[in-house]
């Protein structure tokens, strides 16, 4: 079922955002951007489904499908695979500034919480 | 040299600083200084290439280049494509050219830091440029989404560069939360537009838009609107913005006003203009809105502020706002009008914020109410300041009074005067702000000195230098500016469906176009003149009296918390799709 697909990716992604915008722990706020994002690979994925595809590869077809066949018909969209493994690499290193700059925070400031981070305002 | 081998230089610009940005921490290893010169001869190869390409490009020719040698095939693109038209090309000449006099600039102020500080600024300020140049030059929305990413990685490491400062840390995390839940969004319309058309392609994309947008493709807009906005600053997804800009060194800070928010603005214009087109969806009553209220609430922000470069900052939002509306009124002159904002906001923030840090630097002081009588003990930098401030407010012959003229005829000629009255209110409180700065900063008598001053370098001299003569450049000479590189760049977004053939075809040319500006109008020299004259009594009034409530109001909205920062993007994203489904 691919609608349990869709649904489960919204939910999650509206877990994630109602972590974000009321949780003022800025790890929390960081797992829910993180959560966010897991929830945008599950929607693109998603969107590459065709009923009863197969991988995108091919090289040595399964049984009963020929290469010509598979360029022209039933694979899953390999290019929104594509947009994931992208976005995967680049949520990789944003996580890894994200963390460092809270890291730093907490050394400096001895607090998580973001409503004691905020000197600059108005 | 002919087109095709034109073209196929195009990848070189990016290339160059990319380079450069990998090989600046390594050798630091060898010189302190060593990166930052590299930078700068990467950044000169890079200006060399978009100048060679630039007779052709701005004599109407869009050159193509798909990486790799993926040509179409039967009109889908398999690569992706480099298409250099008018405007992109004019926008990474800009990010080029003002890149590389901001280097030379650190190279005098920062000159003093430790090697690995100067490698790691090198790197990411050539990253941040050549996601720019990228962005300008690429026609592929996936793409235009990673160089969004890679500027937005190189910001966050500017942004919280000097570690040591409490403030730069907390400006880093606002900038990452807010630019984060905007790349999710610019994520998931790219997704959405690829689901529904098989492209990403914008020539591909306009092919399969043109004349039928649904639902989903509204949404899809929407999406790419917001998240884009959130890096160009508009109102509601400004809120990293005035922290950003506080918190960084002056370079970066130029850096980040005068062209990584345009990073934004070009973005959106590609969207709006080149996959859309202007006609398709009702969006360009969404810009004028938007951009009505940046313009006004950035200018009351910048009003009230005490810190320099956060009023600065601020004011760099109410700019973007007159960008928008530039845009949304989908004439040549309107259009035109933006384009050449674009540029000119591009060099003279950046002047002023190179004065602010030049300011900050030497006297220890950020605060405007401890500033004061710093005109003779810096008059280079109040000259630049204020050569900087009167480009701003649109006075003849500097650079605004051209651009700002154009936007305001443009209203006037679709019979927008109300949204011509809020511009002209907008103005007056920028200029307003703006002179309130430059009385408090520099010449209001004082008479507690500070200590002796370090002198300015030969370096800083060049920058400011340069950056004021184009300031008065693009003001003496607009008729040149406009026939030669604006007109093409305005042809270029009003005939989308020429520029998408060419980007299919691999080459092709666009229309002649003419954009009429009359420098003596008598009604603009009598707006501007009047704009300076209510401003300088506002300006006046307000030194005297106490913060008014309605700014009060505005002032305790922007509470520094990221949540509620989040919570307007979220709220605005929301909005803008809405707007953009129920008034179709």
């Amino acid at each position: 079922m691919i609608l349990a697909n869709y649904l489960t990716s919204a939910a999650v992604f509206c877990i994630g955002l109602y972590a974000v915008l009321t949780r003022r722990n800025m790890i929390k706020m960081v797992m829910g951007l993180s959560l966010m994002e897991a929830s945008t690979y599950l929607f693109m994925l998603s969107l590459a489904y065709r009923a009863g595809s197969t991988a995108p590869v091919l090289l040595s077809p399964p049984p009963g499908e020929s290469t010509r066949a598979l360029a022209h018909g039933n694979v899953a969209d390999p290019v929104l695979q594509n947009f994931c493994l992208t976005a995967v690499v680049i949520g990789v290193a944003v996580t890894a500034v994200f963390l460092s700059v809270v890291v730093r925070i907490a050394q400096h400031y001895r607090t998580l919480d973001s409503d004691k981070v905020r000197e600059m305002r108005g | 040299m002919t087109g095709a081998a034109l073209a196929s230089l195009l990848p070189l610009p990016v290339a160059l600083p990319i380079a450069g940005a990998a090989a600046a921490p390594l050798l630091a290893r060898i010189s302190g200084r060593l990166p930052v010169i590299v930078s700068l001869v990467a950044l000169g190869g890079a200006v060399t290439v978009l100048l060679l390409e630039a007779p052709a490009v701005f004599g109407g020719r869009v050159l193509v280049h798909y990486m790799g040698f993926w040509k179409p095939v039967n009109g889908h693109a398999l690569g992706i494509a480099f298409a250099a038209d008018p405007f992109g090309l004019l926008f990474a000449l800009a990010a080029a050219v003002i890149g590389a006099i901001l280097l030379l600039y650190t190279l005098s102020e920062l000159g003093g830091l430790g090697p690995r500080e100067l490698g790691g600024y090198a790197c990411l300020f050539q990253l941040l440029l050549a996601a720019l140049i990228g962005a300008a030059l690429t026609a592929d929305l996936f793409n235009l989404f990673v160089w969004f990413e890679v500027a937005a990685l190189a910001s966050y490491g500017l942004t919280g560069f000097f570690l040591e400062r409490p403030i730069a840390l907390e400006a880093a995390f606002k900038i990452l939360v807010l630019t984060t839940l905007a790349s999710f969004s610019i994520f998931i319309g790219a997704g959405l537009l690829y689901a529904r058309h098989g492209a990403l392609n914008y020539a591909q994309l306009h092919d399969a838009l043109r004349g039928h947008v649904a639902a989903p493709d509204l949404i899809a807009l929407g999406l790419l609107i917001g998240g884009f906005a959130t890096k160009a600053g508009l109102v509601p997804f400004h809120g990293w913005l005035a922290d950003a800009h506080t918190a960084a060194p002056g370079p970066v800070s130029a850096l980040f006003s005068g062209l990584m928010v345009n990073l934004g603005i070009v973005a959106i214009v590609r969207v709006v203009f080149c996959v859309y087109g202007p006609g398709s969806a009702p969006v360009l009553g969404l810009l004028l809105t938007v951009g009505l209220i940046s313009a006004l609430l950035g200018a009351v922000m910048a009003l009230a502020q005490d810190d320099l470069k956060r009023l600065l900052a601020y004011d760099t939002v109410s700019q973007m706002g007159i960008l928008a509306v530039g845009l949304s009124t989908g004439t040549a002159t309107g259009i035109g009008g933006a384009v050449y904002h674009l540029i000119n906001h591009a060099l003279f923030k950046s002047l002023l914020f190179l004065c602010a840090g030049a300011v900050v630097h030497r006297t220890g002081l950020t605060k405007l109410s401890e500033m004061g009588g710093l005109a003779r003990r810096m008059p280079v930098v109040t000259t630049a300041f204020v050569i900087g401030a009167l480009s701003i407010a649109g006075i003849p012959p500097f650079n605004g009074y051209v651009s700002l003229g154009l936007i305001h005829s443009a209203l006037l000629d679709q019979h927008e005067v109300a949204a011509y009255i809020l511009m002209l209110i907008a103005q007056v409180i920028t200029i307003a702000a703006l002179g309130r700065a430059a009385w408090l900063a520099f010449f209001r008598p004082r008479e507690a000195g500070h200590g002796k001053l370090e002198q300015l370098r030969p370096g800083m001299l060049a920058g400011l230098a340069s950056l004021a003569g184009c300031c008065v450049a693009f003001g003496v000479a607009p008729g040149f500016f406009l026939e030669t590189v604006m007109a093409p760049a305005v042809s270029g977004l009003l005939n989308p469906a020429r520029y998408a053939s060419a980007v299919l075809a691999g080459a092709g040319r666009l229309p002649g176009l003419h954009i009429p500006f009359d420098y003596a109008s008598p009604g603009e020299l009598a707006s501007a003149g009047a704009c300076l004259v209510v401003a300088g009594a506002l300006a006046w009034g307000y030194l005297r009296i106490s913060e008014p409530a309605p700014v009060r109001v505005l002032r305790a909205a922007h509470n520094g918390s990221a949540n509620d920062y989040a919570a307007y993007a979220v709220t605005g994203t929301l909005a803008v799709i809405a707007v953009l489904s129920l008034a179709r």
